[in-house]
């Protein structure tokens, strides 16, 4: 009595399997969720109406089961969800199906022989939602909406292995806003910060999705480019420049106007880490400030 | 290292713990083959007692000549307790994905390979020590639970191995074969530890096992 | 008729647990030995009637002695005694003439039916040669 209770009182999704992998127990949490009552699908293969299931790595892992009495883990991180049900309350808006974790194991009959196995079904969704946030928080800078240096270096990383194996073109701006201790000095810390704001703005409405805006230091900004070669980056660090020399911004009723520096280099087979493509960017900006300001230098050609 | 394998088993009881890990895993190897197509040569499985502390500096010897390192690691849990530790020259990960012929997910659009990879090691990971764990259990008339695997990509061989990875001052069993993909010609190590707390138990299962045939 | 076995394994666990399986009271003469070249000694020196061999030995394995001992005597009837019982390695073992396989560990009843083959086919030998 109690187990065929614990069975289906559970908020958590428990399938059996025979060696068939014909359903033969679904519980009141899977039919809620699924929309499919146990009658329904009693005796019918799971991929009848779950065909996404029918892949190698799912068929091993039941084999592995069946075989070994293994337990085979389908982590959300790797798998996201086997069973594609809506997500519950209000994570609709982040996932567009429950994120699950599930773990397939075996059941054997008097003799010891394993005849069944038995999946479950864990709902995730809200942790990762956590997880997600977290995360999120931890690699953008809180004032201006960017990703922070330490996300950026994390991403520069990524994209050179990246470059490593495909040889595709990276280019990286490095940008400053001229003359920002005197904004700070003349009207204060906080129209510094609105003015961070608003280049950071303007530097997202130029580049791509795939780019990476990051800001680098007090008012220093980093952009990295991947697929992107130095003369097409030199564009981009143009229309940049361009944009906010044109613009007055209005910090509560008083014009400001500023504009940017910016250092441009491209990864090349000398360049192989990601120090040297930042120090080159770098020095190219040191050179655009040497050069007066309000330019845009590479030191390649 | 001899006396202590005195003190803990005999003689007659390290051989047939030795002949049933040949018997455990040249069946896992068999069946590996037969359902899951997966085609490994497991070599005849070295048993040893030591103590803890002596781990990680035996495991590192063991697997010298490996540059750099990946690591799957798993806990199970049965009337004998422990951990299997998998541990894969780096970079083998691309062989064993051509073995599994994965159905590549197209949500890994980021970095495809670095996840795939680790996941396969997982897979390939998770069934290796389960064949193998299992058929043991089999044997000695138990069942095992297991935690999913954890994989640990890391470079030096002696850093893998964590000192605080066993309980010191106790005994630990270790028994460990070099498997080996033929047609992927990838090789890499099984170690099974298990903890002493497992000794007593499993020295009455061997000889409920020899007993059968009394 | 079966009169001589020989029983060639590195284990001696292995070595008690398949004799333990073959019935006690048929008369049979056992001999045991520990790697593969003392397997190949042996069956020269006793010429055994059926060998039970074991794949993974020191000295000389399973496999070179199983061929040995059929240049040696062409009609040797070696029984391959091992875990690893899949196709492949059947598919070997049987080529290189090995009679049959067995798997391990065996049974009273997988060891008997083993025997009892063995036995007719020896008998057929002997009716083939008059």
């Amino acid at each position: 009595m109690i187990f065929s209770q614990i069975f289906d009182m559970v908020n958590i999704g428990i399938v059996v399997l025979d060696r068939d992998l014909k359903v033969k127990h679904w519980n009141r949490w899977m039919a809620l969720h699924s929309g499919i009552a146990a009658e329904e699908i009693a005796e019918k293969s799971i991929f009848a109406l779950f065909p996404n299931l029918n892949t190698s790595r799912f068929l091993r892992s039941c084999k592995a089961v069946l075989t070994f009495g293994n337990f085979s883990f389908f982590s959300q991180k790797l798998h996201r969800y086997l069973f594609a049900f809506k997500p519950v309350n209000s994570f609709g808006a982040t996932f567009d199906y429950m994120q699950q974790s599930c773990t397939i194991g075996p059941l054997r009959d008097e003799n010891n022989v394993i005849q069944y196995l038995y999946i479950t079904v864990q709902d995730v969704t809200e942790v990762v939602s956590y997880e997600q946030k977290l995360l999120q928080m931890n690699m953008e800078d809180s004032l201006t909406g960017a990703y922070n240096r330490r996300f950026l270096e994390v991403y520069l990383r990524q994209e050179l292995e990246k470059y490593k194996r495909y040889s595709r073109k990276i280019s990286l701006i490095m940008l400053d806003i001229d003359f920002f201790k005197k904004v700070n000095d003349v009207y204060g810390h906080q129209c510094g910060d609105f003015i961070l704001k608003c280049v950071a703005g303007e530097v997202a409405l130029q580049i791509r999705k795939v780019d990476c805006l990051a800001r680098y230091g007090g008012e220093e900004f980093c952009c990295l480019l991947p697929e992107t070669s130095l003369d097409h980056a030199m564009h981009v660090a143009e229309r940049i420049r361009a944009a906010i020399e044109v613009k007055t911004y209005d910090y509560q009723g008083t014009p400001i106007q500023v504009t940017v520096s910016l250092g441009v280099s491209e990864l090349r087979e000398k360049t192989d880490d990601a120090d040297k493509l930042l120090k080159l960017a770098d020095d190219a900006l040191y050179e655009a400030k040497r050069l007066g300001r309000n330019k845009v230098i590479s030191l390649q050609s | 290292m001899d006396k202590l394998q005195d003190c803990v088993f005999t003689d007659e009881e390290i051989d047939i713990l030795q002949e049933i890990m040949n018997i455990a895993f040249g069946s896992a190897a068999a069946d590996l083959a037969e359902a899951i197509d997966l085609f490994v040569v497991l070599s005849v499985p070295v048993v040893r007692v030591l103590q803890a502390e002596e781990l990680p500096e035996y495991i590192s010897n063991e697997i010298q000549g490996y540059d750099k390192v990946s690591l799957v690691e798993q806990d199970f849990l049965a009337k004998f307790k422990g951990v299997a530790l998998l541990i894969f020259p780096s970079g083998i990960g691309k062989s064993l994905i051509a073995m599994l012929e994965s159905d590549v997910d197209s949500t890994f659009e980021s970095d495809p390979l670095d996840a795939l990879e680790r996941e396969t090691l997982m897979e390939v990971g998770n069934i290796l020590v389960g064949a193998c764990v299992s058929k043991v259990a089999e044997l000695l008339e138990d069942v095992v639970i297991y935690s999913p695997p954890r994989v640990i990509v890391e470079n030096l061989p002696y850093k893998a191995i964590s000192q605080d990875m066993f309980e010191p001052g106790n005994l630990a069993i270790i028994l460990h074969t070099v498997f080996h993909f033929n047609a992927q010609d990838v090789s890499g190590f099984l170690f099974l530890v298990c903890s002493h707390e497992s000794i007593n138990w499993l020295r009455k299962a061997l000889y409920e096992f020899l007993k059968q045939y009394e | 008729m079966i009169k001589k076995l020989l029983i060639a394994d590195d284990s001696p666990v292995a070595r008690k647990i398949l004799k333990s399986c073959i019935p006690k009271d048929r008369g049979y003469e056992f001999y045991e030995v520990g790697d593969g070249l003392a397997a190949l000694q042996k069956y020269e020196e006793v010429r055994p009637d059926l060998t039970f061999m074991d794949l993974t030995m020191p000295v000389m394995d399973g496999v070179e002695a199983l061929m040995k001992i059929l240049e040696l005597d062409r009609n040797a009837v070696v029984v391959v005694s091992t875990a690893d019982v899949q196709k492949k390695t059947i598919q070997k073992v049987m080529e290189l003439g090995a009679y049959t396989l067995l798997k391990k560990p065996p049974s009273k009843e997988s060891v008997q039916e083993v025997l009892l083959r063995v036995e007719e086919h020896l008998e057929n030998q002997k009716r083939a040669h008059g």
